[in-house]
């Protein structure tokens, strides 16, 4: 045997990538097809009026704040106005956010000791893990408009309730992953020595995945400032209903002060945010990376 | 709890407990921030849980309307719910695929690892700018052009480029640099590397991305119809304003069976991919 063909592996097969991606883009044409309502042909008009609307947005946020802007019923009306109306309709929403974030935090952190398969047994984990999985499938805006708007009315309350309750879901899940992955030593050191259940939880357990859960609750605070502008659609508090009235009415210059301050004050949050939780999780000795 | 001074066997010194170490400033600083954040929210946005007590009858007279749903809504194969719900899953499907494809790209020129500097410190901001607007936001600008459920696949489009270009342009950061030494040493270029050590190696993270942003997208398509972006949000706002509740109830049963069919789908075939 000549050493060329001795010492050389043979490839890996390539047909299963080839098998699979045709069959992904057979799906994708045939979902393509299927939207028979789609008006593909005016997808070449999107590039130069979505370019037209940008101007005009970007012309709204470089106008000097003390200009009065055309067409307004109220000639009083400035741009600084928008600006001001903007950034406190955006607070609402971080607000809100923020206290929906709480409400997931408080009501996930005990129900997932019940959840995890290291400190609860099966009949309370089944129930409680098939409720994390139940209210998370339910999206935000459905529950805001079957139960919290007609509890709390149209007012942030109603949209902090909905993210509350929707957070609890997908922070349970994370939460008891976390207590699920603690180190089992320390756990089974204590138990050695006697201690309770609750002494358990308390000096092995928490101690061991409350960082990394801190730090998910920070996460899910970013997830939900982004959600808070969904809920504003059904008018359920924050910055989304102005946004939703104005782009509609087309009024770009208005629009696009209020898009501008809804990325400025994400951004600022998230960095905020990852610096906590890098600070949170790998201790003051390392510096943060920006993202 | 009394000082631990133990009398030893032998007459030695007793040991002595190490003293509990004092809560760090940081801690206690982030702690009292915490509850002033959540006290000035909650004046912002005037907490209030006492709607529950008053409100409840309202509630529960809905509550009864819900369940009680519309079945023939369910039952039917040609009702508005079903051709709602097949037109959010092409939503869906074509949004998650084409932004899929762009994010790839866009992941590759977002790292250090495979972009040049100059690339790479332009692409993450920029990424980042995407990813603050929320794809309800997308959606808004796109429905002014045309309406229909060409704008919700643009805004989802976009919405995915931003989360699985971050996701994957990080799992590229962290690619086992072997295979790149390799290859630098044998004289690839940028295309080579990127085609040869980088892909293959990310390609079962980005996947897995992939199944996870389809997952957001079946949700997130379930809420643009409600700016007029078609699929079942519309059915969701038309339902809701004229407060026909029973046939609400039906979407909302058909959205929770099918959300959690792909999320138990997309995690089984996820925990097989990682």
């Amino acid at each position: 045997m000549s050493p060329d063909t001795a010492t050389r592996p043979k490839p890996p097969p390539k047909w299963p990538y080839t098998v699979v991606g045709l069959a992904l883009v057979a799906i994708v044409l045939v979902a393509g097809w299927s939207l028979d309502n789609a008006k593909w042909e005016r997808l070449p008009q999107f590039p130069a009026e979505i370019l037209q609307y940008a101007g005009q947005m970007l012309e709204g946020v470089l106008t000097r704040p003390g200009a009065h802007p055309e067409g307004q019923a109220d000639p009083e009306l400035t741009y600084g106005d928008w600006w001001l109306q903007a950034l406190r309709l955006m607070g609402e929403s971080v607000a809100l956010a923020w206290i929906g974030t709480c409400v997931g935090a408080l009501f996930s952190f005990p129900l997932a000791f019940l959840a995890a398969s290291n400190t609860a047994p099966w009949f309370l984990r089944v129930p409680v893990r098939t409720f994390f999985n139940a209210i998370r499938a339910v999206p935000e805006i459905l529950l805001a408009v079957i139960v919290m708007l007609p509890l709390f009315g149209l007012n942030p309350m109603a949209g902090a309730m909905a993210i509350g309750i929707h957070s609890i879901g997908s922070l349970g899940k994370l939460t008891l992953e976390n207590i699920e992955s603690v180190d089992q030593r320390p756990v089974e050191a204590v138990t050695a020595a006697g201690a309770s259940w609750w002494q358990r939880i308390r000096t092995a357990v928490i101690p061991q995945m409350l960082p990394e859960t801190v730090a998910f609750w920070l996460y899910r605070f970013e997830v939900n400032i982004r959600a808070s502008a969904i809920l504003g659609v059904v008018s359920a508090g924050g910055i989304g209903a102005l946004l939703n009235r104005v782009l509609r009415g087309r009024e770009w210059e208005w629009g696009g002060i209020m898009l501008v301050v809804i990325i400025i004050v994400t951004i600022l949050v998230d960095q905020i945010s990852a610096a906590l939780r890098h600070r949170i999780l790998h201790g003051a000795d390392t510096i943060a990376v920006a993202a | 709890m009394s000082q631990a001074t133990i009398e030893r066997a032998d007459g030695g010194p007793a040991p002595v407990r190490p003293v509990k170490p004092p809560p760090s400033p940081l801690l206690i600083g982030g702690v009292a921030g915490a509850l002033v954040a959540t006290v000035v929210a909650g004046w912002a946005i005037d907490f209030s849980l006492a709607p529950v007590v008053d409100q409840w009858p309202m509630l529960t007279m809905i509550l009864e309307e819900v369940v009680h749903p519309e079945w023939e809504e369910i039952t039917d194969p040609a009702s508005r719910l079903w051709t709602a719900l097949a037109e959010t899953a092409a939503i869906a499907v074509i949004a998650t695929f084409v932004g899929s494809l762009i994010a790839l790209g866009v992941a590759l020129l977002g790292s250090k690892v495979s972009a040049p500097p100059a690339v790479y410190r332009v692409t993450r901001p920029v990424m980042s700018v995407i990813r603050s607007l929320p794809d309800m936001a997308y959606a808004l600008i796109f429905v002014a052009v045309v309406t229909g459920p060409l704008p919700g696949i643009l805004a989802l489009t976009i919405f995915n480029i931003g989360i699985v270009a971050k996701l994957t342009s990080e799992s590229i950061d962290a690619v086992d640099p072997g295979p790149l030494e390799a290859l630098d040493a044998a004289g690839a270029t940028r295309w080579q590397r990127a085609r040869v050590a980088i892909v293959p190696q990310v390609l079962p993270n980005y996947a897995s991305y992939v199944l996870y942003v389809f997952e957001l997208n079946v949700r997130a398509s379930v809420v643009l119809g409600a700016v007029g972006a078609g699929g079942i949000g519309q059915l969701i706002m038309l339902y809701f304003n004229r407060a026909d509740y029973p046939r609400l109830a039906s979407v909302v049963i058909v959205i929770f069976a099918v959300v959690i069919a792909i999320d138990l789908l997309s995690q089984r075939l996820r925990r097989r991919l990682v």
